[in-house]
């Protein structure tokens, strides 16, 4: 299977305060992968590095082929790579269908809008229901299903999901969850950011640690640690 | 005071169709960027000047003139955003930096104007001659062409920002310029879309205006401040707002030239605008926020 994406050694930060410490990750085509660990480690960093919202000091981003690294975001949707940020409003004071349709940016996404929004709503059958409703006046659970909804109109080629089901209740996460079950199972290749681990390898191939800026870890599903052992994984040995 | 009503509503309504097209090309750019373009009024002046030179000292008619003044307004507008605000987008203090650079830039652009036309009053043409008669008063044919021009203009405005996808990305980079990002949209291309559509309009304004009132590098001074007026008074943000609240400007301040004298008309605006911020902190059709 072909590479669609390569991260190789980018270090990444915020003024002089350094965030990133050289981090390698790579995804292949079809397939999909986890990332976890604890908060404030640098994930959501790095997604904003693969989506150009920042740009490395080192390293480099190879996706498709196509060296990426500190290409503008705009370029790097346009190009397939497209993230749904995690508690994300969009654009508060536009409509669900405006705000989905608006998605459908780039002369690729445009091409098929009116099918993807069909597949939109049969994945989120209550963003169908909300259509005139104002971006803001959406529930927590419903503003994750747009944020998800316009990745979706991006026509993703790589899709990353930060934390799609935090603060959500349970039956919701359920919800989500099995949405974005349903968007791996059509051969979409993912990145999903999550802490359940659990939930991480039933959806993916193989799952990163990211912590303290680096990969401290990479885990295949075909030898996953078990419960004790990613207990161990994020509070150190003491947890015994 | 049958007769004079009717005359003072109808240059009410030129007024606030005036008002209409400048702020509404103010509040485009307080929409998107988040700043006030104290340069606008500048613009506007530029566009009826670029429009005379071409009009009459060229002679190649008032249409190319329009073509001419809005097309190196749109050209200065781009090139006051690459240069004035673009650089400042990531300081916090971005909003007051940018009052002192597009200041900057309205300076220089009326000294600039003065240098190269002199001090000497100009006029642009008509577009129409002749009059036509409104509810019995008769009206320029021009006057009654702006009266009719700004609705559509602004109609237009509201559809390319409501229903095309260029124009949506207007409004979305406004609201969550990352998330206009992470979907594809070019943001600071856009900021490039808003201060070019908003130069347009201004110069739109000011070869009207310099085809009623006389050409001079103050033209669009005095209209800038009741535009800004007016874009408060309407409520930050939406194009409705801000085409509402200047045709009550623009009614208002005629009827209150008519009560007052225009001595003491600027002084009572002010105080009606604070006034209604006083009572509707986001404007008069502001939304709750």
């Amino acid at each position: 299977m072909s590479r669609l994406l390569e991260v190789k050694g980018i270090r990444v930060g915020y003024g002089t305060v350094p965030v990133l410490h050289g981090i390698d990750i790579h995804l292949d085509e079809g397939e999909a992968i986890g990332l976890f660990g604890p908060n404030g480690h640098g994930k959501t960093t790095l997604l904003r590095a693969l989506s150009g919202l920042l740009r490395p000091e080192e390293g480099s981003i190879t996706f498709d082929g196509k060296d990426i690294t500190g290409a503008k975001p705009a370029t790097i949707v346009a190009a397939g790579l497209v993230q749904a940020q995690q508690g994300n409003t969009m654009f508060g004071d536009m409509g669900v269908e405006e705000t989905l349709e608006l998605s459908a940016f780039t002369p690729r996404a445009r091409k098929d809008r009116k099918g993807r929004l069909a597949e939109v709503h049969a994945l989120f059958p209550r963003l169908a229901e909300r259509r005139h409703q104002r971006a803001r006046t959406l529930s927590g659970g419903e503003r994750q299903m747009l944020s998800i909804g316009c990745a979706m109109m991006c026509a993703p080629r790589l899709l990353i999901l930060d934390e799609p089901t935090l603060g959500l209740s349970p039956r919701l996460k359920g919800e989500l969850r099995e949405a974005i079950s349903v968007i791996a199972e059509k051969g979409v290749p993912l990145i999903v950011v999550e802490q359940d681990v659990e939930f991480l390898l039933a959806l993916t191939n193989r799952l990163y640690l990211i912590e303290q800026g680096e990969v401290a870890s990479e885990i295949d599903r075909d030898n996953a640690p078990d419960h004790q052992e990613i207990m161990d994984m994020y509070f150190g040995e003491q947890a015994h | 005071m049958d007769g004079v009503l009717i005359p003072t509503l109808v240059s009410g309504l030129l007024l606030g169709s005036l008002y209409a097209l400048m702020a509404s090309g103010l509040s485009l750019i307080w929409t998107t960027l988040g700043v006030f373009n104290f340069a606008h009024g500048a613009l506007m002046t530029l566009g009826a000047y670029i429009a005379w030179t071409v009009t009459e000292q060229l002679g190649l008619g008032i249409a190319l003139g329009f073509v001419c003044g809005i097309g190196v307004a749109v050209l200065a507008g781009i090139l006051i955003e690459l240069f004035l605000v673009r650089p400042f987008y990531e300081s916090r203090n971005m909003m007051l930096i940018t009052v002192m650079t597009t200041l900057a830039a309205s300076t220089i652009i009326e000294r600039g104007i003065s240098m190269l036309w002199g001090p000497r009053l100009k006029q642009l043409p008509r577009v129409l001659d002749g009059q036509v008669n409104i509810l019995g008063a008769p009206v320029s044919a021009h006057e009654a062409m702006i009266i009719g021009l700004a609705p559509t203009v602004l109609l237009a405005l509201w559809w390319y920002t409501g229903r095309t996808s260029r124009g949506r990305s207007l409004r979305a980079v406004g609201q969550n310029q990352d998330s206009a990002a992470l979907i594809g949209i070019d943001v600071p291309r856009t900021f490039s879309l808003a201060f070019g559509l908003s130069a347009a309009l201004a110069a739109l304004t000011g070869i009207l205006l310099g085809s009623i009132r006389f050409v001079t590098p103050g033209l669009g001074a005095d209209p800038l401040v009741n535009a800004m007026i007016v874009v408060i008074f309407g409520g930050l943000g939406s194009l409705g707002a801000t085409a509402g609240a200047a045709y009550v400007i623009g009614l208002l301040e005629a009827l209150l030239v008519l009560w007052l004298g225009l001595y003491w008309t600027p002084s009572v605006l002010f105080v009606l605008l604070i006034l209604v911020l006083v009572f509707r902190p986001n404007g008069l059709f502001g939304r709750a926020s």
